[in-house]
């Protein structure tokens, strides 16, 4: 009761914030893009049209149209949707912090853990209610307009709202840190880009140096900390794999679990410092 | 039972990441409060009287000693359960209105969703907020957020109110009605605990006060007990005294004030008087009149903080 209605609270609080009334708006362009633009060809049952113009690659017989353009839709929106979910979520813990406001709350027989917590579910609930609309949206306009009912582009939300979950620790730890949303986006934003470079490192950071302690350090930290960027590229492999790539890489749960572990840790780590602060 | 007791409640705050500085915010303070009366904590800026009450509510940690609120040692959910809280600073999440405040906050106290309505309701009512229930509280002025937070103090029924300077932005008017709310919560057998700088305030309608000074608790007792420890006289001469008579008089007792022909004293028992009117007849000088002046709190307080920085 008392935790459900921080949490209400926390999605309200996310939905009604600036940036992700910005991000619905965009969204819904998109959408009604997508409604107008996308169909079914009238000749040829089974064949998207694009405005229109029938879409058959004629090198490629085999291509799963709609897939294809599932995955390359998921992937290049996934990079604005964490630049939307970053901004919208990033001031939630600061702004529970400010003077006044955490008084009160701390007033009322919710205990410290039950606080943060319902505040980081509210938090990924409120970037998933932003995900769904646009998800739910593209796959029920493939389905009603093309004919495609994929399921497999719908349920790519859970992994891409779980990686937000994981990414949110390390923002309600800044958050808790610093008392400051400009900081917490600084630091999302830094984190974001280490772990897209730690994904790389084989191919990148490695030929810095050979040092087997560097590396080891890199592989340690790779390993310790949410694997975010690995998280969202798994996601687009749940449509299917992406044809274009001669040797796909296979969809894998490794990195949802080593950030089951590290996400804990660091929500551990908030859950301490929040427990036995002075407000 | 007492509704607070505290024994040696001790609050050192560490701040500052480089140059380590203790503050001493509260030093062994032990006080108690009877259930169903209104208690005031007095005390200049800085004299520790939110940390206080932040102790009791586990919203900053004692770094000694004990305190126990309705029966409850300090810390437990059933403890902030039965108390409403009004801070000194509050802020409210400017998108909602006024009636999902107090519905928010009723939740966050575990009420059944059935009565919240009907709950904000009553309570804006209550605080003179009918009008603006459903507004968002963005567009509030200072002394009806402030109506609001009684009103978000009050939404658990609470036996145990503590409010941090409730009437601070609030027109005499809505001043008035919020003692008048005190006084019949007080009658319904709740215990408020007051923190205030309206010492007028806190003598109309607290029984017993406790006043802090650097953290510690220099003086308690009612208000009755600390305004008649001390009593004003006026006394009107029929000529101005001499010099003589006036260092003769400083010498025995040091508050007196004199002017023209009037001489103000603040003594502690009536034989001073008796004293003074003396050495005053034996230099012979005539007396027209005595009154005696009832003290009041601001008075005592602001004589009591003068001896206090003398010594
Ligand atoms: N969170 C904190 N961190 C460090 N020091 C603090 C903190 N809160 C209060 N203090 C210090 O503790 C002392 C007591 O502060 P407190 O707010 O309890 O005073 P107060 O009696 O309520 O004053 P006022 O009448 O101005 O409201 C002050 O010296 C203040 O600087
Ligand atoms: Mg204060």
């Amino acid at each position: 009761m008392r935790f459900w209605g921080m949490f209400r609270f926390t999605i309200g609080e996310t939905i009604r914030r600036g940036v992700l009334i910005f991000y619905f708006c965009v969204a819904t362009c998109f959408l009604i893009f997508f409604s107008l633009g996308v169909g079914q060809s009238a000749e040829n049952p089974g064949v998207i049209t694009i405005f229109g113009s029938e879409f058959a690659h004629e090198s490629m017989p085999g291509l799963n149209v709609a897939e294809f353009m599932l995955i390359q839709l998921h992937s290049s929106s996934v990079f604005w949707i964490v630049l939307f979910g970053i901004f919208g979520v990033a001031g939630l813990i600061p702004n529970m912090l400010e003077k006044g406001t955490i008084d009160l709350f701390l007033s009322k027989p919710l205990t410290r853990t039950e606080l943060l917590l319902a505040r980081s579910l509210g938090a990924a609930t409120g970037i998933a209610v932003n995900l769904v609309y646009f998800f739910a949206g593209i796959w029920l306009i493939f389905g009603l307009k093309a004919g495609v009912w994929h399921w497999g582009f719908l349920s790519s939300v859970i992994y891409v709202v779980y990686a937000f979950a994981c990414l949110f620790s390390i923002v309600a730890v800044a958050g808790l840190f610093t008392r400051s949303a400009g900081f917490s986006i600084l630091i999302a934003f830094s984190f974001v880009l280490i772990s897209w470079l730690l994904e790389l490192r084989e191919s990148l950071l490695f030929l810095i140096s050979d040092n087997p302690v560097y590396h080891w350090i890199l592989d340690a930290f790779y390993y310790i900390t949410p694997q975010f960027n690995a998280m969202l590229s798994n996601s687009s492999r749940v449509i299917g794999s992406n044809p274009l790539s001669l040797s796909p890489p296979q969809f894998t749960f490794m990195p949802y679990i080593y950030s089951f572990f590290s996400a804990s840790l660091l929500y551990g780590l908030a859950l301490w410092y929040f427990s036995r602060r002075d407000y | 039972m007492e509704a607070i007791q505290t024994a040696d409640l001790t609050k050192h705050y560490r701040t500052g990441l480089l140059n380590k500085k203790n503050i001493n915010a509260l030093e062994k303070v032990s006080l108690s409060v009877e259930q169903g009366s209104i208690f005031g904590l007095l005390g200049p800026n800085g004299a520790g009287k939110t940390t206080f009450v932040k102790l009791l509510l586990s919203i900053a940690f004692p770094t000694s000693g004990t305190a126990s609120v309705l029966g409850y040692p300090i810390g437990q959910r059933a403890l902030k359960e039965q108390c409403g809280y009004l801070p000194e600073s509050h802020k409210y999440p400017g998108f909602l209105t006024a009636t999902d405040t107090l519905i928010f906050f009723g939740r966050l106290n575990g009420l059944p969703e059935t009565a919240l309505k009907d709950k904000a309701k009553y309570l804006l009512e209550l605080v003179g907020l009918k009008d603006w229930a459903d507004v968002k509280t963005k567009k509030f002025s200072k002394g009806m957020l402030q109506r609001l937070g009684l009103a978000q103090a009050l939404v658990n029924d609470p036996k145990l109110l503590f409010l941090d300077e409730p009437t601070d932005g609030v027109d005499p008017v809505g001043r008035k009605e919020i003692r008048d709310i005190l006084v019949n919560l007080k009658n319904a057998g709740t215990t408020i605990f007051l923190n205030s700088h309206l010492l007028s305030e806190i003598e109309m309608i607290c029984d017993n006060v406790a006043i802090l000074k650097k953290g510690c608790v220099v003086r308690t007792g009612s208000i009755a007990d600390l305004t008649t420890q001390k009593l004003i006289y006026n006394i009107q001469l029929s000529a101005q005294i001499p010099e003589d008579t006036k260092v003769n008089l400083s010498h025995k007792h040091f508050s007196l004030e004199f002017k023209d022909t009037n001489l103000a004293a603040t003594l502690n028992d009536k034989s001073e008087l008796n004293s003074i009117i003396d050495t005053l007849r034996a230099d012979g000088i005539g007396i027209e009149g005595v009154t005696q002046q009832k003290m009041s709190l601001e008075d005592y307080f602001i004589q009591l903080m003068k001896e206090e920085n003398r010594q």
